[in-house]
């Protein structure tokens, strides 16, 4: 089932101070998100990915096109109530405890006194922060703030939950925590979405992702999908004699890293294995053979590279 | 319930900011005064008087305490209210509350009831101390001083839904104060006595017309305090105008700040 859709989104803001120049934050973006999906929205700073969700979320409005959430337009609130957000740079106020944020927003999201006090522990103890929960929040540490901010997007238990940059600013351990925290997630088979501009962080959960730039949405597909590069096939062997080297340059076209490594592209298992016939031939031994895959950083840095 | 939690959650931050308990403070030390100053009143000289004379000096008392709690309450009510809106509008905030399934109106609409209930309940403490020690001491039960509570608290809900506009539109708490305070304290009374004031140096008959615009335009805390005595003095009201055209101007403003919360992104 979709859980999110959007067709040719437009956001344009108005400049800043007298400027009449609008600024593009989100140019013809049309994606889906479906249920289960672990969904990774990538991209540099400045990309539009905050504006996407809050377009999503009726925060900010779209200047053309439209959205729908559980398949209803996101112009009826009734949505919000399945929902759980943790906002980019969220500012709890910071009188409150814990306990209290919790309870005020969950009041807020329409649950009941008595759900909110049933649930509030429950969650508390998930992200690790019991021992916090009378604590004012004005004490808590970035990543203890983050670990509230999960609490508080779960609450309501919803089956969808937005993200905006949940582990920025937070400490290598309180990172894998929270990543954790999102593996659990998964496994409860919430749909999720998540904005990062931090490559490994999507690629240890996300199982889809989608690359913006400028607005624009550049890739998208399944981890595997973004990260292959086709047919490269990579070859690690003994020494190569000049030889072979020749055959290898002239007939296949190969790319040589050194005396004991090659790349070879190629579409079909039969010239494959003709590349490994010439090389036992020749008494060349193959080490290792691998599908040459880029890593999501790569992959990024090149698509970005390219645009600018 | 949504709409409840957003009311709570004003009298909540106000007591969290001390705003309450600034409030009782301030109150209690009204009413201590105002006790202290009853007391030093020649018992014998009470005594002797009638009837007529005790309700007199009853309403006047009352009256008194009326024109000196209102500058002081007023002001204090506007500094207190002032960041209820800009607070909410902090980055990081608002963006939390949008998301959840409560209406805009709602929102501002729930911010504008806890702010009144906010001041609702320090005026019952106030209002309602001060005719307890009047009534007790002298005797005489006014009920119709309660009704200042009302006037007061609609009175402040004028002035109210302007710092709402401008919260909104500039999220600023001071503008709203410096803006709120050159209204009640300067410009309103100035028009609300144009007639023997101002009138007396402009006698263009544009320029009048244009101060009668704004003196219709404008709330009228002056006015309506004159119509509150009224009222608990048991005299006639020559004019509701000044109840009604503050009540349009509450609305417009309260309005005016729903349709924009609604139109902007954040
Ligand atoms: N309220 C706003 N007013 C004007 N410009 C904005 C506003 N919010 C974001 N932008 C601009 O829109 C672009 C996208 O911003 P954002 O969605 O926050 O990107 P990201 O979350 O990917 O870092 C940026 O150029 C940013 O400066
Ligand atoms: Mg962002």
């Amino acid at each position: 089932m979709e859980v999110i859709s959007t067709k040719n989104l437009k956001k344009e803001y108005k400049g800043s101070g007298f400027s009449k120049e609008r600024i593009t934050a989100l140019k013809n973006f049309s994606f889906t998100v479906n249920e289960g999906d672990i969904f990774g929205l990538l991209g540099p700073n400045g990309a539009g990915k905050t504006t996407l969700v809050k377009i999503l979320l009726g925060i900010v409005y779209p200047t053309e096109g439209d959205a729908s959430i559980f398949g209803e337009s996101i112009k009826n609130e009734k949505y919000k109530t399945k929902i759980g957000y943790l906002p980019e740079n969220h500012k709890f106020p910071n009188y409150l405890t814990g306990e209290q944020v919790l309870h005020y927003f969950g009041m807020l999201s329409g649950l009941s006194n008595a759900q909110v006090k049933s649930r509030s522990d429950e969650y508390l103890k998930i992200v690790d922060m019991e021992k916090w929960k009378k604590t004012k929040i004005k004490k808590y540490s970035k990543g203890m703030m983050q670990r509230l901010g999960i609490a508080q997007a779960m609450i309501n238990e919803p089956d969808l939950i937005f993200l905006d940059e949940p582990t920025d600013g937070v400490d290598p351990i309180g990172r894998k925590e929270i990543r954790d925290i999102l593996i659990g997630l998964k496994d409860k088979g919430k749909t999720i979405f998540l904005n990062s501009h931090l490559l490994s962080e999507i690629e240890l959960i996300c199982n889809k992702v989608a690359i913006l730039n400028k607005g624009e949405l550049i890739k998208e597909g399944t981890i595997d999908e973004i990260t292959s590069t086709g047919n490269k096939h990579v070859f690690t062997t003994s020494d190569l004699s000049d030889d072979v080297i020749n055959i290898l340059l002239n007939q296949y076209f190969a790319t040589l890293h050194g005396k004991n490594e090659f790349i070879v592209n190629s579409d079909s298992a039969e010239s494959l294995n003709t590349v490994i016939d010439i090389l036992r031939k020749n008494n060349v031994n193959i080490l290792s053979l691998t599908k040459e895959k880029n890593t999501l950083e790569n992959m990024f840095i090149n698509l970005i590279e390219q645009q600018n | 319930m949504i709409f409840k939690t957003i009311i709570s959650g004003v009298i909540k931050e106000a007591i969290a900011k001390k705003i309450f308990i600034g409030f009782f403070i301030l109150s209690t030390l009204i009413i201590l005064g105002f006790l202290a100053f009853v007391g030093f009143d020649s018992v014998e000289g009470i005594a002797t008087m009638a009837g007529d004379d005790i309700k007199q000096l009853v309403i006047g008392f009352e009256g008194f305490m009326l024109g000196v709690s209102y500058l002081l309450l007023i002001t204090f009510c506007l500094i207190g209210v002032s960041s209820i809106i800009p607070s909410m509008l902090e980055k990081g905030n608002v963006d939390l509350l949008l998301s959840k399934p409560v209406s805009r109106g709602q929102i501002i609409l729930g911010k504008f009831t806890g702010g009144l209930l906010l001041i609702f309940l320090s005026l019952v403490y106030l209002i309602g101390a001060v005719w307890l020690i009047v009534s007790i001491k002298f005797g005489y039960w006014n009920p119709t001083f309660l009704m200042s509570i009302i006037m007061l608290t609609f009175s402040f809900a004028v002035i109210y839904s302007l710092v709402i506009f401008i919260g909104i539109t500039t999220q600023s708490s001071v503008l709203s104060i410096i803006i709120n305070i050159f209204l009640i304290f300067l410009i309103c009374p100035l028009l609300a006595n144009r007639e023997t004031v101002l009138f007396q140096f402009i006698t263009n008959n544009v320029v009048q017309f244009i101060i009668n615009f704004f003196y219709y335009v404008l709330p009228k805390p002056s006015d309506l305090q004159t119509i509150t005595v009224k009222i608990i003095s048991g005299e006639k009201i020559d004019s509701w105008q000044p109840v009604v055209t503050s009540a349009l101007f509450l609305i417009t403003f309260l309005s005016a700040s729903i349709y924009i919360f609604k139109k902007k992104d954040y």
